[in-house]
């Protein structure tokens, strides 16, 4: 899924984008060092490490040996993504000689994250404090429904049984490019609000959490703290219970947002109250990686255009919803079939034939996804014939004007015409009929022109 | 090298089996304190963990008598830290070890041992196979395998067989054996391991540089290695070693069974036990029955 | 091939010296004629093939010219065309004829003589053009294999034979892939063979052929166990069918009644007429084998045929199930039935079926086999059937080919390894001796245990200056492997070395690896044969011996020796065992003589 990585990498690309001074406050959070390091690209990681001993530069040539020719531009990749980051400190000598150093700070972080272990900011409650703790199914079961809750409110705010906590205004920013939202009509999804739902759950996440941030400044945060404090978060341990008490002020404010997103479980003791962070919050960092690993397949199609998703989501059934007919809802197994009509709805919603195409064959179930083709041959193409069966004629309101008395006036109307680009079709020049026919909205000049004209 | 099933995972995660050689008679020998060696793998395991959550490190004690998994990290979690002294993992490692350590010491009979002190490089071969095995098995989504022989102790010769079939079965799963030598001349098993499965051996000039050369070399993953041009050990000793005495020869005998090889004719196989035919030279005073092959 | 009659233009050679006598040469299927273009010329012959014992040519891409070899007892025919096109037409046509004539030729070519003193090859078995068309091919898809050919097989080191004695398995493996297909069962109904009749007399006519006689005992298991029973000791073959054939145009007059009423007088008869014993036993047990939860009952709701407007239609009649007289109908559906499951079974024997009789007994035979095996098929199925195929996951994993090392990288590694040795015994003495007692080995080893245990890992990171040595180092040897082995890492010792070389050193290495496999494998020297073969070897081997010392002598005189040595001490061990053999044998001869069957 190339968008997963696109956004992975805007996020980055919005860490690399701070102010240097900023970036070395980052650095001096061992976390970030970590989260960091984990979002390079593979060759930077190894370069990172390698260097981690070393305090004296290292010359561009020597790290040019080891690099094979197909590598080439994976090494240039990484080293970009190196300076860019100011992990590396780029020279060049009097010699002429490029050389780099590892970031001191960054250095130092992570030599103590190997030799002492993660320390982290604050300490998991004692467990006689914190009665009745989530067990981890609970957690994940938790996370699952709260993010998909936030999910079918992002998408269709109407259908919510339980609206969550998160102020309109910011829903608003989330659905920013994902929903277009025409006068009095109910919002719909914009291409990019479909590709959005196709996404696994960490790159949508890391989506939101973006337009989270880049919001943040409006909100009087400032968006390294809450990087920093994102990231920290994600180091913490899936269900431990951390007191609440040890976050500032910002923070608190922050992780309440969270816990809409089903990023943390907010519990509230006799006397202190908690967060626990749940899977999603700690997987935060992995998806980071730019290589993202892609989640499992559930969809079967077969040649009969049913199709079938081993799948236990409310979210799935609601996307499968939006281009097919969905007969069954059993536990774990969603039936529907592919039909004219369904088909229809969809691409009057704006979804186009090859998103739905690409949707099935990027969740197609394992067993399918190493048939070529993983959705069958005649599925796709009716796919695509049935679009461009509606794309066949197209619809313009229009008036017809004929009986012109001569032909110059008739030149004149369709030179008119054309001038304000709305000639759609005249008589051809040796016919002797004179008739053009116009586009309806711009009859009234018309009318005016010809009025003009016979006087 | 990509194998077929791993395309849904990441590119560059990775499963690193660490073989680590724990034989007490190598490292009361060696010039590396074993102390030392220690604590730069427990750092290169604390590195590999760190560049991707994904990663997975499994550690395997090569010992005299025995040896065992003594560290897991897909099924220990704590991640945090021993009151800041050192990672929570490694104390979890180091207990593990110690106990294996006392264990294997049990398991000695006095008076057994003998000139060559090996350590059983065969069985934690196997056993890091098997669990790969089991990974491969466990669905079309895992890490990227492979093994780190850190041996030290000299190549038993009784075990080339288990070995040799050890290495061809991780050959067959596309599996490379990568191996760092700490011993004093080159470890013909482990150049050979390293050799058939596309690995690394390399056997560091500076010992107490070891960190380094981990990090370095043996951290690339299996990813990163077809862009990357790793040291690549020159003159693989492929000449065999008789198994009575432990020469490398060049012409020998060997069995028809077991592919066991002698440097002269012996009248039983010492490794499976299959009797040679009586050399009819004292007979019929032609030559050896057994037939000699040149050795390639 | 097919065509009867070749004619080529062609110059006669009675020696390969001989500068030759044009003609033309006519092949026909069993003589070979030649007439030269001077009438006067006496080298005019005709001589048929069947005294041919052996023929050979000349390779085409080799400096030699489009030469035929045939060779009868005591002379030799060579011709030489014009073209290796020309050659290849006529050594095809030659090896045709050959074989054709062989048959006839086995009894003279059992005697033939050996050609070793000539030094001339020949086949010393009758080879059919198949084979030889397999070696052919052999030959051509592999240079490395025509080098050997030619250098060992043309040059008489080593027979045609010998040469492809070791290379079994390259012809077998061949020959694996073109097996026969097996001929089913046929799926035409033969219980709808239709009986002719005679329209003015009373008389039928059967159509039997001893296919038809094998489908019948296969598919009606009554039938086969009367034939075994009845024949020949009770009735003649004749008479069993004639009955079994008139019990036939019983039932396809269907008329019941008239069955149920002849098979009460003729006991035999009955047996055709009833409903056969054994497939109806067998029904009972497959019905007892069902999945228990499968509902039979059902199922046999479902069947509609005794309705009106329903059943199966058969030659413009319906085939109606009439509950009288049972015993003696057949419906077409329990015919389609076993039809249909004999035909799966498919053909089990594979005998001659001209003797009913063989084909009865194979068919038992075969019947009581699959009983047991039929069983245990049934059981996989199950259990293959249990998952869902659709969602199951795979049961293989992807494996790779074990690797077969290329004589190349033991070469690479000699080299290395000779100044290695200098290198170890250098480090060597580094290790130093254990001395210590096994507690307090152990010993220490825990304590360098406990000893991370208290202080952590604060002194494990590498000094700056010597992590800097190290990853110089390395990066040295990379650039240094690059360097000293070409830009292509994988480039090694021997392609530094001047390509003619190079292919000179590995032919050389091919060469002496067969000769050497030929050598060993022919000891203990039991006949003369083999003594004669060794000395061949040896001569061969001590040839390459000094063609080795010679390249040695080039300007790469070091990386060449290095490869050379192992050949040498490779032919040095042999020539040793030669002549200590040959001392032995020698010693002996004086008292017994050397018994091919000891």
């Amino acid at each position: 899924m190339p968008q997963v990585r696109i956004i992975a990498k805007n996020f980055m690309d919005m860490v690399a984008a701070l102010p240097a001074m900023k970036l070395d406050k980052l650095y001096e959070n061992a976390f970030i060092c970590e989260a960091i390091l984990r979002s390079l690209p593979p060759l930077a990681k190894k370069y990172v490490l390698q260097m981690l001993c070393i305090e004296v530069p290292v010359t561009a040539k020597s790290m040019e040996e080891w690099v094979l020719p197909d590598g080439v531009s994976k090494h240039r990749v990484a080293i970009d993504r190196l300076i860019q980051l100011r992990i590396f400190t780029e020279t060049v000598d009097r010699k002429r000689e490029t050389t780099y150093t590892l970031n001191p700070i960054f250095q130092t972080n992570l030599k103590k994250l190997l030799l002492y272990g993660v320390v982290l900011p604050r300490e998991p409650m004692p467990s006689n404090v914190t009665v009745r703790l989530p067990s981890s199914e609970d957690l994940e079961a938790f996370a699952l429904e709260q993010w998909e809750c936030f999910l079918l409110q992002l998408i269709n705010s109407s259908q919510i049984e339980r609206p969550s906590n998160i102020s309109s205004s910011m829903m608003k920013i989330f659905q920013r490019g994902l929903l277009s939202q025409r006068d009095k009509e109910a919002p719909r999804l914009t291409e990019s609000g479909f590709q959005f739902l196709l996404m696994d759950t960490n790159a949508q996440l890391w989506y939101i959490i973006r337009e989270y941030i880049s919001n943040s400044e409006e909100r009087g945060v400032d968006s390294a703290d809450l990087i920093s404090f994102l990231l920290e978060l994600s180091f913490h341990v899936t269900g431990e219970a951390y007191n609440i008490n040890t976050l500032t002020e910002v923070q608190k404010n922050t992780i309440k947002d969270l816990a809409d997103l089903g990023l943390v479980k907010l519990q509230q003791g006799r006397k202190d109250s908690w967060f626990i962070p749940t899977r999603l919050a700690t997987n935060l960092s992995v998806s980071l990686t730019d290589s993202s690993s892609r989640k499992q397949g559930f969809v079967v199609v077969e040649t009969n255009f049913r199709l079938y998703a081993y799948s236990t989501s409310k979210l799935h059934c609601e996307i499968l919803r939006l281009f097919s007919r969905v007969e069954y809802q059993l536990p774990n197994l969603i039936v529907g079939a592919i039909t004219k009509e369904s088909l229809y709805s969809a691409f009057e919603n704006g979804i186009t034939a090859d998103q739905i195409i690409s949707f099935l064959q990027q969740n197609a179930h394992p067993r399918v996804a190493e048939r070529v083709p993983s959705v069958p041959e005649n599925v796709t193409d009716q796919i695509r014939l049935w679009e461009t069966d509606l794309n066949r004629v197209e619809m313009t309101p229009a008036y017809h004007y004929d009986g012109f008395p001569s032909r110059d006036l008739f030149e004149g109307a369709s030179d008119f015409a054309r001038g304000y680009n709305a000639l759609l079709w005249e008589d051809p020049e040796d016919s002797k009929k004179m008739s053009l026919v116009v586009k309806a909205e711009n009859h009234v000049h018309m009318r005016e022109y010809l009025s003009r004209q016979r006087q | 090298m990509a194998s077929a099933p791993s395309k849904l995972y990441a590119d560059d995660v990775s499963l690193l089996m660490v073989l680590l050689d724990t034989n007490p008679f190598f490292w009361s020998s060696s010039s590396l304190p074993f102390s030392v060696f220690l604590s730069h793998v427990l750092t290169f395991l604390n590195s590999i963990l760190l560049l991707n959550q994904l990663n997975q490190v499994v550690v395997i004690a090569t010992g005299y008598n025995s040896c065992s998994y003594i560290y897991d990290s897909s099924t220990s979690t704590n991640q945090g830290s021993d009151n800041g002294r050192m990672p929570a993992r490694c104390v979890n490692l180091l207990q593990k070890l110690e106990e294996f350590v006392i264990k294997d010491e049990q398991l000695i009979k006095e008076g057994l041992r003998e000139g060559i002190a090996s350590s059983l490089l065969s069985g934690s071969l196997s056993m890091a196979l098997c669990y790969i095995q089991r990974v491969f098995r466990s669905g079309p989504l895992h890490p990227q395998p492979r093994i780190l022989c850190l041996q030290g102790s000299s190549d038993g010769p009784e075990q080339y067989v288990a070995i040799m079939n050890a290495i061809f079965s991780a050959q067959r799963s596309m599996i490379r054996i990568d191996s760092c030598y700490m011993g004093s001349s080159n470890s013909a098993f482990l150049q050979q391991a390293s050799y058939i499965t596309g690995g690394v051996y390399l056997k560091p000039q500076q010992p107490n540089g070891l960190f380094q050369y981990l990090s370095t070399v043996f951290a690339t993953d299996l990813h990163s290695r077809a862009f990357l041009q790793l040291p690549k050990s020159l003159g693989v000793d492929f000449r065999a070693s008789c198994f009575c005495h432990k020469k490398t020869i060049d012409l020998g005998y060997i069995c028809s069974v077991c592919l066991s090889i002698f440097c002269k004719h012996h009248k039983k196989c010492s490794t499976c036990g299959s009797v040679f035919g009586q050399a009819q030279s004292d007979v019929n005073s032609t030559s050896n029955k057994k037939r000699k092959t040149p050795e390639t | 091939m097919s065509c009867r009659q070749v004619v080529k233009r062609a110059s006669y050679k009675s020696k390969i010296k001989d500068p030759g006598t044009p003609g033309v040469l006519t092949m026909t299927e069993n003589k070979f004629v030649f007439r030269p273009n001077d009438p006067s010329s006496a080298a005019k012959f005709d001589v048929e093939f069947k005294h041919i014992t052996g023929h050979k040519n000349t390779k085409e891409g080799t400096d030699k010219p489009p030469w035929l070899n045939l060779s009868d007892k005591d002379r030799c025919y060579i011709f030489e065309f014009g073209s290796f096109h020309d050659l290849h037409v006529c050594r095809d046509f030659v090896g045709n004829a050959l074989a054709k004539s062989g048959e006839a030729a086995k009894a003279s070519s059992a005697a033939k003589t050996t050609s070793e003193k000539s030094g001339v090859t020949l086949p010393d078995e009758q080879l059919s053009t198949a084979e030889m068309q397999l070696r052919m091919k052999l030959l051509q898809e592999d240079s490395e294999l025509q080098k050997l050919h030619m250098q060992f097989v043309i040059s008489g080191v080593l027979t045609e034979s010998e040469f492809w004695a070791t290379r079994k398995k390259l012809l077998d493996g061949d020959s694996r892939t073109k097996s026969k297909q097996r001929v089913g069962f046929r799926s035409s109904m033969i219980l709808d063979t239709k009986p002719m009749t005679d329209g003015r007399m009373n008389k039928v006519t059967f159509n039997l052929t001893p296919e038809i006689k094998y489908q019948i005992f296969a598919l009606k298991p009554a039938v086969h166990q009367a034939f075994l029973t009845l024949v020949p000791s009770k009735m003649t073959e004749k008479d069993f069918w004639t009955k079994y054939f008139r019990a036939e145009y019983l039932h396809s007059t269907r008329n019941a009644v008239a069955a149920a009423a002849e098979a009460a007088e003729d006991e035999e008869l009955a047996i055709f007429l009833k409903e056969d014993a054994i497939l109806a036993s067998e029904a009972r047990r497959k019905i007892r084998r069902v999945d228990p939860t499968l509902d039979m009952e059902a199922d046999q709701g479902d069947d509609y045929t005794h309705l009106p407007d329903h059943g199966i239609f058969r030659d413009g009649s319906k085939d109606v199930m009439e509950l009288q007289n049972e015993l003696y109908r057949r419906t077409l559906s329990q015919d389609l039935n076993r039809q249909g499951a004999v035909v799966l079974q498919g053909r089990t024997v594979d005998v001659d079926l001209e003797d009913p009789r063989t084909v009865a007994e194979a068919l038992m035979q075969s019947r009581r086999e699959s009983d047991e095996s039929a069983e245990q098929d049934r059981l996989d199925r199950i259990t293959r059937m249990t998952e869902i195929e659709d969602l199951q996951e795979h049961h293989d994993h992807p494996v790779a080919q074990l690797c077969i090392k290329d004589p190349r990288d033991y070469f690479d590694t000699q080299q290395v390894n000779a100044l290695k040795t200098l290198d170890d015994s250098r480090t060597g003495t580094e290790q130093k001796k254990c001395s210590l007692t096994t507690e307090e080995a152990y010993g220490s080893l825990r304590e360098a245990i406990s000893k991370i245990k208290s202080i952590g890992l604060k002194n494990s990171t590498v000094a700056p200056e010597i992590a800097i040595t190290v990853l110089n180092g390395l990066t040295q040897n990379i650039s240094s492997t690059k360097y000293q082995l070409g830009k292509n890492p994988q480039d090694s010792v021997l392609d530094s070395l001047p390509n003619k070389t190079k292919e000179e050193l590995l032919h050389h290495w091919m060469s002496i690896q067969e000769l050497l496999r030929h050598f060993w494998s022919s000891y203990p020297i039991t006949t003369t044969y083999l003594s004669t073969k060794v000395g061949r070897l040896k001569d061969a081997m001590s040839q390459i011996y000094r063609q080795l010392e010679e390249i040695k002598q080039s300007d790469f005189r070091h990386q060449v020796s290095l490869l050379v040595r192992p050949m040498h001490q490779a032919l040095d061990a042999a020539f040793q065992h030669f002549d200590a053999d040959l001392q032995k044998r020698a010693a002996r001869s004086g008292g017994e003589t050397p018994n091919g069957n000891s």
